[in-house]
């Protein structure tokens, strides 16, 4: 299997899927077409160019192409560790209050990829943290979440 | 009105100080989201949205198509000094810029990019003062059948401009009027597919996707990568272009503002399109086409001039049509129903300073940028120098907060979040998102166009071949989608991008 041959089987479900939900919806008539027809419409769409993909795909697959790794060569642990950061940030900015959380999501990325000296990560996470609260919350009145501390 | 007043009048609302104000925030923003390798107009316009929303919808405008011109200009900045694209217009001014860098000409090269882009920004601004307002009232002859072929027309012209298979682009069309679909339906005002989230039953939010899909999964894919990268230690000089230069790049910079215009004007294409193009012209017309690659300056003028004239050229059909022809134009479209303005046919009409004063300032713009960029090439040069590992987390941040405080909401970052992992598949199996973008916002407007469409015709899809307009605009489209499968043209479907 190569690595359209993949992500075609991928689409493939995902049309399916699609097309599925789509009849839980009224489809109408073409006449007067209904909620779920549309949606219908764009899972068989996806349907058929996944298809036409996978025909593709698996010609080239007899002509010798084969699955590469999209991981194979990079570091993507790094990938893995900004998704879970973020992940972090996204379900501690209420509880944490933004100030908070800025200053540790900052000062965690600063270490964790590309390790930067402790004068550094302690300045820059305060600095940022400050910077954005007063250009966004003061300046910009974004109502960003308080913590417990206010900020 | 007739066709001076109406300029006079925006100039009026352009150069009132709070509207120079914005023009100049925007333009300057955009000078360094496009200076910044990683962070293009998309995002930044996207992280700027929800900032616009206490001001006028004017000046929400101005600030927003500065960022989108300005980029352009920034963008060539990075590829002449750092040979790695700033934004994805940019991409192929790497290729000679850099080299003429390499050999001492840094300042020619970021020069004549200015002026050509100067040259092209201001005269497609001119097109765009003609063309916009008769396509206008042409387009009040549209029906729902003429909006419907004219969007499947642009989603074709984009998938088939893609760079990669066209099955792909088209997957990611087709999953993108998909998303569309998400939320209420707006003839029967029933949901559909919001998993019951509170926050899908408006539609899945356009900036939430784009912000995934462009800024967390390129920081995603750029730190698996070694984050080094060197500018070019040259003493920048000359930035004026002598007498020699400018008789190369006249023509390139002419033909390039010709060609970025109309491929600007089409949905689909655009500003990378047209830099690519113009430059495999300029190297096909050329009589050294050997020097191309080595640092030519018909290399850089040609295709800077393109980009910038492209963004002028977009404008034409949001603003005449409604129908926004590229991602950028797709939030700029965004941005004006946020602020309770429908672009169209009638806007011109409904809001005249609004339409004029968006284009006047646009010229205004093009000056500023041509005052403030050769001065300010030192600072770029100084921003360009911050280790990327100091600048991601930066980054992220801007598209953390700008997604959370669009409706103050964590689920629109999970969302984010989300789509920032898709687009890193994407990525990583050569799937092309900007047909997603533009589908998504087509979407509702299709589906809407589409069912009128049905309900005109009482179920017959022959109504969109019976009514001349739409028949030429399906024909077109259908040719583009039946024009790989003839053995002869199999190879020649130009592919852009990477």
């Amino acid at each position: 299997m190569n690595n359209d041959q993949l992500s075609g089987a991928v689409w493939l479900v995902i049309g399916l899927a699609v097309c599925l939900g789509s009849l839980q919806y009224k489809l109408g008539s073409p006449a007067a077409p209904g909620t779920g027809f549309m949606p219908l419409l764009t899972g068989l769409a996806i349907c058929f160019f996944s298809a036409v993909g996978l025909i593709h795909a698996t010609l080239r697959r007899r002509q010798g192409e084969k699955w590469t790794s999209p991981l194979q060569g990079v570091r993507w642990r790094h990938a893995l560790v900004i998704l879970i950061s973020l992940l972090a940030y996204a379900l501690l900015l209420v509880p944490l209050g933004f100030f908070l959380t800025t200053t540790l999501f900052i000062a965690f990325l600063l270490r964790a990829i590309t390790p930067q000296r402790w004068s550094v990560v302690v300045l820059c996470s305060l600095l940022t943290a400050t910077v954005s609260y007063l250009l966004f919350e003061v300046w910009l009145q974004a109502q960003l979440p308080k913590g417990p501390w206010g900020i | 009105m007739d066709f001076l007043q109406s300029a006079l009048l925006g100039f009026q609302v352009a150069l009132t100080p709070l509207n120079l104000f914005f023009c100049f925030m925007g333009v300057l923003t955009g000078t360094l989201v496009g200076v910044l390798p990683g962070l293009g107009p998309v995002a930044a316009m996207s992280l700027l949205l929800p900032t616009t929303f206490h001001v006028t919808p004017v000046s929400a405008v101005i600030m927003l198509a500065g960022i989108y011109y300005g980029a352009m200009y920034g963008g060539s900045t990075t590829s002449i000094l750092v040979n790695i694209p700033g934004e994805a217009a940019s991409v192929v001014t790497c290729l000679d810029g850099y080299k003429m860098a390499r050999q001492g000409k840094a300042g020619p090269a970021l020069g004549i990019s200015a002026f050509g882009s100067f040259i092209a920004g201001t005269l497609s601004i001119v097109g765009l003062m003609f063309i916009a307002p008769p396509l206008a009232s042409m387009a009040l002859k549209f029906g729902p059948p003429e909006y419907f072929s004219l969007m499947i027309m642009g989603l074709t012209v984009l998938t088939f401009l893609a760079s990669g298979p066209m099955w792909k682009a088209l997957l990611m069309a087709s999953f993108g009027l998909f998303l569309g679909c998400m939320g209420m339906d707006n003839m029967t005002a029933s949901y559909r597919f919001t998993f019951d989230i509170l926050e899908l039953s408006d539609g899945i939010g356009l900036v939430p996707v784009v912000m995934g899909l462009f800024g967390i999964s390129e920081v995603m894919l750029n730190v698996e990568q070694s984050m080094g990268r060197t500018v070019f230690q040259t003493k920048i000089q000359n930035l004026l272009p002598n007498r020699k230069e400018w008789a190369a790049s006249a023509g390139p910079i002419l033909r390039g503002t010709v060609l970025g215009f109309f491929l600007g004007v089409l949905p689909g294409g655009g500003a990378v399109i047209s830099s690519f193009v113009s430059y495999a012209i300029e190297k096909r017309i050329s009589k050294h086409p050997e020097k191309f690659g080595t640092g030519a300056i018909e290399g850089v003028a040609g295709p800077e001039s393109a980009n910038n004239a492209a963004t002028g050229g977009a404008f034409i059909p949001l603003l005449s049509l409604g129908i926004p022809a590229n991602a950028v134009m797709a939030l700029l479209l965004g941005a004006f129903i946020i602020h309770g303005v429908q672009p169209g046919p009638m806007l011109m009409k409904e809001h005249p300073q609004l339409f004029w004063g968006t284009v006047a300032s646009m010229y205004v713009g093009n000056v500023m940028l041509l005052v403030l960029n050769l001065p300010l090439i030192g600072l770029w040069v100084k921003i360009l120098k911050v280790p990327y590992p100091i600048l991601f987390p930066l980054i992220l941040l801007f598209c953390l907060i700008g997604c959370y405080s669009l409706n103050n909401s964590v689920t629109e970052v999970l969302i984010m979040i989300v789509f920032g992992l898709i687009g890193y598949g994407f990525k990583k199996f050569q799937y092309e998102a900007a047909p997603l973008v533009l589908a998504l916002v087509l979407g509702p407007m299709m589906e809407n166009s589409l069912r009128q469409a049905l309900l005109m015709s009482a179920g017959s899809p022959m109504i969109f071949f019976e009514r001349p307009i739409s028949a030429v605009l399906m024909g077109t489209a259908l040719f583009l989608l039946l024009f790989p499968l003839i053995p002869k043209f199999q190879k020649k479907r130009p592919a852009f991008g990477e």
